[in-house]
C-alpha cells in the first residue's frame, strides 16, 4: 500500500530499450541485477516481470537506505574536558538560498537578535538542552557538550526541517500550508533527538528501526516541550508541529501521538495517515519504508505508557525511553517488538516488579506489540 | 520531454508531485538543458539520506524513452536544485 496524500498518477508503463541518457558511470552498491535493468522490468507491463522486480527494487531500495549518510559519517565534535551545564548555541543565517551552515548571526553571549527565527532557535536549542541535562543528566546531544548549531531562514519557501548530521536547518515554510519550521518547540526538539540517536543507538532510518528513530525524536520532542510548560501528561496536547500549519490548513498539528491519524484532514494536505496500532501498519518503499507514517504505533504505545503512570511523562515513561535508546542494548536495526522488550527490561531495572512494567506490557499490547 | 518531481520524505512525511510538459514550450531548450544536466550523475537508486530531508525521485521521458533518477537533500547537485524548484513550482 502507497501512502500518497496527493492525488497521485501512475507513470505510464513504458518498456524503454535504451535509455535516453547514459546510465550512471559506478555505483557504490553492488547488485547482481543491475538497478536499471530491474527499473526496465518494473516498468514491464507483463506482472510476471514488474511484480518480482519492484519488489526488488523496493527491498535494494530499503538496504541502501538503512546506511544512512549520518551514520557512516561517524562525527565527533569537539568535546571540552569538563562538559559544561550551560548550553553552547551559534544561529546562522542560509539567506533563502539551500547552503549551510551560512552567515553567523548569533552567539551565545548576544542580545536577542532582531529575528524571531533566529530567537526561536535559540530557545528551542536552549529548551532541549534543558530537558536532556536537568533531567537524564546528559550533556547535549553528544553527552560531551557538543555545541548546539542550527541554520534558520534555509531555501525559498521551504516547507521542511532536518537534522544533517552536524545542525539542525530550518525552513521558513510557503506561509499558504506551512508556516515557520521553527515555531513548534517539539520540532526543534525532534531534529536535536535525530542527533541524539544518531550519538547512542543510532538507529537505521528505515522501515521499523527508522520508524523507532521518528518516534523516538516525537517522544522527546513532545517531552521537550511538556517539560518546558511545566505540563503534567493530562495537560499535555500530545500534538507534533502544533502551530506549524497555516491558519487556512484544516487540522491541528502533523502527528497525534495521543491519536495518531487525526492531526488533520485538509482538502490540499489530505489527511494524517498515522497508524496507532500494528492493525494500520503501512508496507511502502516510500519515505524509507514509511518511517514518518509508522511511527504513529510506537508513538501511541508512549502516549499510553505515560498516561497510565500519570504525572509528568518525563519522569517514568520519558526516563525509561532514554534508558532503551542510550543504554547500549538497542540495536540499530531494532524491530518494534525488540524495542518493546528493552522497555519492560529497563522498567524493571529502575523501578522494579511495579506498576512500569504492568504499565508498558499493556501500552504495547494495545497497539498490537508483543514485547520479545 | 515530461519532467516528473515525485518528493517524498521530510518532517512532515507529506508527498509531493509536480510534473512539466515540455513539449510546445518556448523554453524547451532550456528545460532539456538543465535536465540533461540534473540526471546525468545521478543513481538510478535512492541514494543515502539525512533524517527528516527530502528524498527526490525525478522521471524523464523523452520520445517514448523513460528514466528515473534519485536524490536526497542536501546533497543535490545546482542543477538538480534549479531542477527541483522549476518543477516543484512550475509543474501541475
Amino acid at each position: 500500500m502507497d501512502v500518497n496524500r496527493t492525488p497521485v498518477q501512475p507513470v505510464t508503463p513504458q518498456i524503454a530499450p535504451v535509455p535516453p541518457f547514459p546510465p550512471p558511470p559506478t555505483s557504490v552498491f553492488c547488485t547482481i541485477v543491475p538497478p536499471h535493468v530491474l527499473d526496465k522490468l518494473a516498468q514491464s507491463e507483463d506482472p510476471a516481470h514488474h511484480g518480482p522486480a519492484r519488489l526488488t527494487l523496493e527491498h535494494d531500495a530499503l538496504h541502501r537506505a538503512r546506511r544512512s549518510d549520518t551514520a557512516v559519517r561517524g562525527i565527533t565534535g569537539p568535546a571540552p574536558e569538563t562538559a559544561s551545564d550551560k548550553p553552547h548555541r551559534t544561529i546562522y543565517d542560509a539567506g533563502h538560498q539551500q547552503v549551510v551552515p551560512g552567515t553567523k548571526v548569533h552567539s551565545e553571549s548576544d542580545p536577542p537578535a532582531k529575528d524571531a527565527s533566529v530567537n526561536r532557535a535559540q530557545a528551542g536549542l536552549g529548551a532541549t538542552f534543558e530537558l536532556y541535562l536537568k533531567v537524564y543528566g546528559r550533556h547535549s546531544i553528544d553527552g560531551k557538550g557538543l555545541p548546539l548549531d542550527a541554520t534558520v531562514h534555509y531555501g525559498e519557501k521551504y516547507d521542511n526541517a532536518f537534522w544533517d548530521g552536524r545542525r539542525m536547518v530550518f525552513g521558513d515554510g510557503d506561509n499558504t500550508i506551512f508556516l515557520d519550521f521553527t515555531i513548534p518547540v517539539d520540532v526543534i526538539g525532534h531534529e536535536l533527538t535525530h542527533g541524539v540517536t544518531q550519538y547512542t543507538a543510532n538507529l537505521e532510518y528505515s522501515g521499523q528501526s527508522g520508524a523507532l528513530n521518528e518516534s523516538v525524536s516525537d517522544v522527546f520532542g513532545s517531552l521537550i516541550k511538556q517539560y518546558a510548560l511545566g505540563q503534567s501528561v493530562g495537560q499535555a496536547d500530545w500534538l507534533i508541529g502544533e502551530g506549524l500549519l497555516a491558519p487556512q490548513v484544516t487540522g491541528k498539528a502533523l502527528r497525534s501521538m495521543k491519536a495518531p491519524g487525526t492531526a488533520y484532514d485538509d482538502k490540499t494536505l489530505g489527511k494524517d495517515p498515522q497508524p496507532a496500532t500494528m492493525k494500520g501498519y503501512v508496507e511502502t518503499a516510500s519515505d524509507n519504508g514509511g518511517v514518518h507514517v509508522n511511527s504513529g504505533i510506537p508513538n501511541h504505545a508512549f502516549y499510553l505508557a505515560a498516561t497510565a503512570l500519570g504525572g509528568h511523562a518525563w519522569e517514568r515513561a520519558g526516563q525509561i525511553w532514554y534508558d532503551v535508546l542510550t543504554g547500549g542494548h538497542l540495536a540499530k536495526n531494532a524491530q518494534f517488538a525488540d524495542f518493546a522488550a528493552l522497555t519492560v527490561t529497563a522498567a524493571r531495572a529502575r523501578y522494579g516488579t511495579g506498576e512500569e512494567a504492568e504499565a508498558l506490557l499493556k501500552a504495547w499490547s494495545t497497539v498490537g506489540v508483543t514485547a520479545k | 520531454m515530461r519532467i516528473e518531481i515525485r518528493r517524498t520524505g521530510g518532517f512532515t512525511g507529506i508527498e509531493r508531485r509536480a510534473e512539466v510538459d515540455t513539449s510546445g514550450r518556448p523554453d524547451a531548450g532550456d528545460w532539456h538543458t538543465l535536465t540533461e544536466q540534473a540526471v546525468a550523475t545521478a543513481p538510478g537508486t535512492p541514494p543515502a539520506g539525512v533524517p527528516d530531508g527530502f528524498r527526490y525521485q525525478i522521471t524523464v521521458e523523452d520520445q517514448g524513452h523513460s528514466r528515473t533518477v534519485y536524490c536526497a537533500d542536501p546533497r543535490l547537485t545546482d542543477e538538480q536544485r534549479a531542477l527541483i524548484t522549476r518543477v516543484l513550482k512550475e509543474g501541475a
